[in-house]
């Protein structure tokens, strides 16, 4: 039975199946890696040929394929098994993916800027014979059925085209408060009204090419920005698809398996090791667990559970191990609950920074300030040029660049991180990354791979290490700490121990019983409370005393040192903070050039230190691994956490840096740093462009068409200022599988 | 000079056609991918035919073409 078969399950199916209006069935999927524009057209071209395949489309940023079929005559299974068979592994994405909504915004803008661009074109030539005044030879008629037929083309630009703008500004309106919808849909609706009456009465100055061409080319700059957001915000998916929530189930024999929490069935027994993420509502099987369900219900305090009772998929283990009778999967609400974990990077990139709302209030009324003051002074002065001047003034003065340079340079940054691996949950976090002078670094698995290596046993008694290796793994397995992780990965022994009654103790080790005896594994106070002489290894104890004692070998991250010396030259003062012995962590500190460290900590002790660190000014960043020191990591400025598959749904930090490279940290301060510079940039710009402009304009010196022509020029520029972002360190895009 | 109120309905006519033509096209996805039809005359080899391992036979036998 191949994996693809688990998908023959209606329920399961009907988690990722969309039936449309027509019968055929809908499905979008992540698909592995694709080998330039060649294998995108084979694949395409492979999927058109199976039975029944309707429409497919690949967007290969997002690495995601969307295949409209008919099921009936080709079955799931048989459709992601075409997919393997042209090396691309393909994985089902739920059925609510946003990637529908994002074609239909940018096929709508596409219309309305052609539209736009048409009409603009017709009422240009018409303007072009009124200016050379060819008609005026004729007769006054035909001029007056030019003017008619500018008005008419002019139309569906304002009606269908500038529609946008227009319900932007009344929804502004509705919510009173000032955006950006405002100027731009009161000078198309002021000149377009205006125009009318003018061409109605048969006197006075028309403006309807300049209006359609405002319009065409705000149009233009929007779609420009709506498809540069569309890339990062694709690029970003590709980074979330490929990190599902995964589960460990436990096969009928014990062994444990990895697959997706959307593949779990009813009736599977799942083990959720301590500060996992509880991947389906179930039954809980073993004793008590104390789990925080505040991402649920809200409630903050943890809540204590008992063999029997209910798990909520979505909350967190605090003690464990657990283990879980999945009771419903595919449930709907229990879908979303999961999908809103790994979604909360997605959210962070709508966000809008700070602050800049207030200011873009300010900015828009000082616009329609000078508008009017523009039109009373030319009132007192010269009534006729009064509309001509307000309006250019309206036009040129209009916020478009101002507003459109935060998110911007803020969606791009996002896009570029994600793509370098640094997933980042919490955009304002980037700001403050920015001015970070301390960064506290925890040892085991951030600056050390999480991956230890076993190397040496010690004996005590005539068993043979394999056996000790494995009664010892039996109690690892059920921790997430990566030493015990690490011990579990080491054992060889074929026979699979299962401890039961197992606890953790957070710092300390586990312990639990095989065999009818009490087993304890971990740090030498806790295996062997009778006391014994200091010593750094890992023991495995029972009530008669010592049985064995591993010893692990750590080994650095191929960044770690890289990263540190960049992180210096940045002029940010690496700390090292750890649990582990005192000349474990010298040697790692003077193996990194680090010159402050401290060995024997404590969550407590770490998170008094950062708040000291702050007290005295700092600005601090804690890295972690997002697991087991998650209060350590809310108690800093700014915090990261290196996070692999199985982790990265329960990492509460802002910074998520993937594939185990500590060096997005650079990377992303690197980036903060421009988005400040590109930020900058577009405020300076857009102010310096309104102080040479709006003089010239509210003299009367600028056509209304001239300055709609500055105008969108002045957003575009901001625009691509911002696609700057993530361009000087070439850094090539992280591959991933 | 009367030809001009024959002609400026067909200009008129002609854009309404094209952006008929253009809506088509933008509903039919032909814009979505611009990057890689520009590679299509470069592929020399067949399109490769993917092995499906169980094809849904009853459903091909009962199904009209």
């Amino acid at each position: 039975m191949s994996r693809y078969d688990a998908w023959a399950h209606p329920r399961l199916a009907a988690q990722v199946l969309r039936t449309r209006r027509d019968g055929q069935s809908e499905v979008t999927v992540r698909v592995g890696s694709l080998q330039g524009a060649q294998h995108v057209l084979r694949l395409e071209q492979a999927i058109h040929g199976l039975p029944g395949v309707r429409r497919v489309s690949v967007d290969a940023a997002a690495q995601r394929v969307r295949v409209v079929w008919d099921s009936n005559r080709t079955s799931l299974p048989a459709l992601l098994k075409a997919f393997a068979s042209m090396r691309c592994d393909a994985r089902p994405l739920r059925s609510d993916s946003a990637i529908d909504a994002r074609a239909r915004d940018a096929h709508d803008m596409l219309k309305r800027l052609l539209v736009a661009g048409m009409f603009a074109m017709q009422v240009m030539t018409y303007a072009f014979v009124i200016y050379i005044g060819v008609v005026d030879f004729v007769d006054f008629t035909t001029r007056g059925l030019f003017r008619w037929l500018s008005m008419l083309s002019t139309v569906p630009v304002v009606f269908y085209a500038a529609h946008p703008f227009t319900m932007g500004a009344v929804r502004e309106l509705r919510e009173r408060r000032l955006g950006i919808n405002l100027p731009v849909a009161l000078a198309v609706w002021l000149v377009f009204i205006a125009s009318t009456i003018s061409t109605l009465r048969g006197a006075g100055e028309i403006y309807f090419d300049s209006v359609s061409m405002f319009v065409f080319l705000l149009l233009a700059g929007r779609y420009v920005e709506l498809r540069a957001r569309h890339r990062s915000v694709s690029l970003g998916d590709a980074v979330i698809d490929s990190t599902p929530l995964l589960a460990e189930r436990r096969a009928p024999d014990g062994r444990l398996e990895t697959v997706p929490a959307a593949e779990l069935l009813a009736g599977d027994r799942v083990h959720i090791a301590e500060g996992s993420v509880v991947p389906a509502d179930g039954v809980l099987e073993c004793d008590v667990v104390d789990v925080d369900e505040s991402l649920l219900t809200g409630e903050s305090l943890p809540v204590t559970r008992r063999r029997g009772e209910r798990l909520v998929a979505g909350s967190v283990l605090l003690t464990g191990p657990g283990q879980l009778r999945v009771e419903h999967f595919g449930d709907d609400t229990v879908v979303a609950r999961i999908g809103e974990l790994s979604t909360r990077a997605r959210q962070a990139r709508d966000a809008v920074l700070p602050g800049t709302d207030l200011q873009l209030r300010l900015f828009v009324a000082r616009v329609l300030l000078l508008t009017l003051a523009t039109a009373i002074g030319w009132l007192l002065v010269d009534p006729a040029r009064a509309f001509a001047s307000a309006v250019a003034v309206l036009v040129i003065a209009c916020p478009c660049a101002f507003a459109l340079t935060a998110p911007a340079a803020l969606t791009r940054a996002l896009g570029v991180l994600a793509q370098r691996g640094v997933l980042v949950t919490d955009s304002a976090a980037l700001t403050r990354l920015e001015r970070v002078d301390l960064a506290v670094f925890d040892k085991t698995g951030t600056v050390t791979t999480s991956q230890l290596a076993l190397a040496d046993v010690e004996v005590f008694g005539d068993t043979s290490p394999v056996t000790r290796l494995a009664e010892a793994a039996a109690l690892a397995r059920e921790s997430s700490h990566p030493v015990a992780r690490s011990i579990a990965q080491a054992s060889v022994s074929h026979t699979w121990l299962q401890a039961h009654g197992v606890l953790v103790v957070p710092g300390e080790g586990v312990r639990g019983r095989l065999d009818g005896r009490d087993l304890r594994l971990g740090r030498v106070e806790f295996a062997l409370p009778a006391g014994m002489a200091f010593d750094e290894r890992v023991w495995l104890a029972d009530d008669d005393g010592a049985l064995a004692a591993f010893c692990l070998r750590e080994e650095l991250r191929a960044d770690a040192a890289r990263t540190l010396d960049a992180l210096r030259q940045h002029g940010i003062t690496p700390v090292l903070a750890s649990g582990d012995a005192p000349t474990r962590v010298a040697g790692i500190a003077q193996m990194l050039d680090i010159v402050e460290w401290h060995a024997r900590q404590k969550p407590a002790d770490k998170l008094s230190r950062l708040q000291q660190a702050r007290h005295d000014g700092h600005v601090t960043l804690a890295v972690g691994d997002g697991t087991n020191d998650a209060p350590v990591l809310a108690g800093a400025d700014v915090s990261a956490a290196i996070a692999t598959g199985t982790d990265l749904a329960q990492a509460h930090a802002d910074l998520l840096l993937l594939h185990g490279r500590l060096h997005g940290l650079v990377e992303a301060r690197e980036i903060s740093r421009q988005i400040r510079q590109v930020i900058a940039q577009g405020r300076r710009w857009s102010l310096g462009y309104n102080l040479c402009a709006i003089p010239f304009a509210a003299l009367g010196l600028l056509p209304p068409w001239l300055a709609a022509i500055g105008m969108s020029l002045s957003s575009l520029a901001v625009v691509l200022n911002a696609w700057r972002i993530g361009r000087e360190d070439q850094q090539p895009p992280v591959l991933h599988a | 000079m009367n030809i001009i109120l024959v002609l400026i309905p067909v200009t008129l006519l002609i854009v309404i056609v094209a952006i008929g033509i253009f809506f088509w096209a933008v509903n039919h996805q032909q814009f979505d991918d611009l990057d890689s039809p520009g590679v299509l005359p470069l592929m020399e080899e067949d399109p490769v035919r993917p092995d499906v391992p169980t094809p849904p036979a009853p459903a091909e036998e009962s199904e009209p073409h």
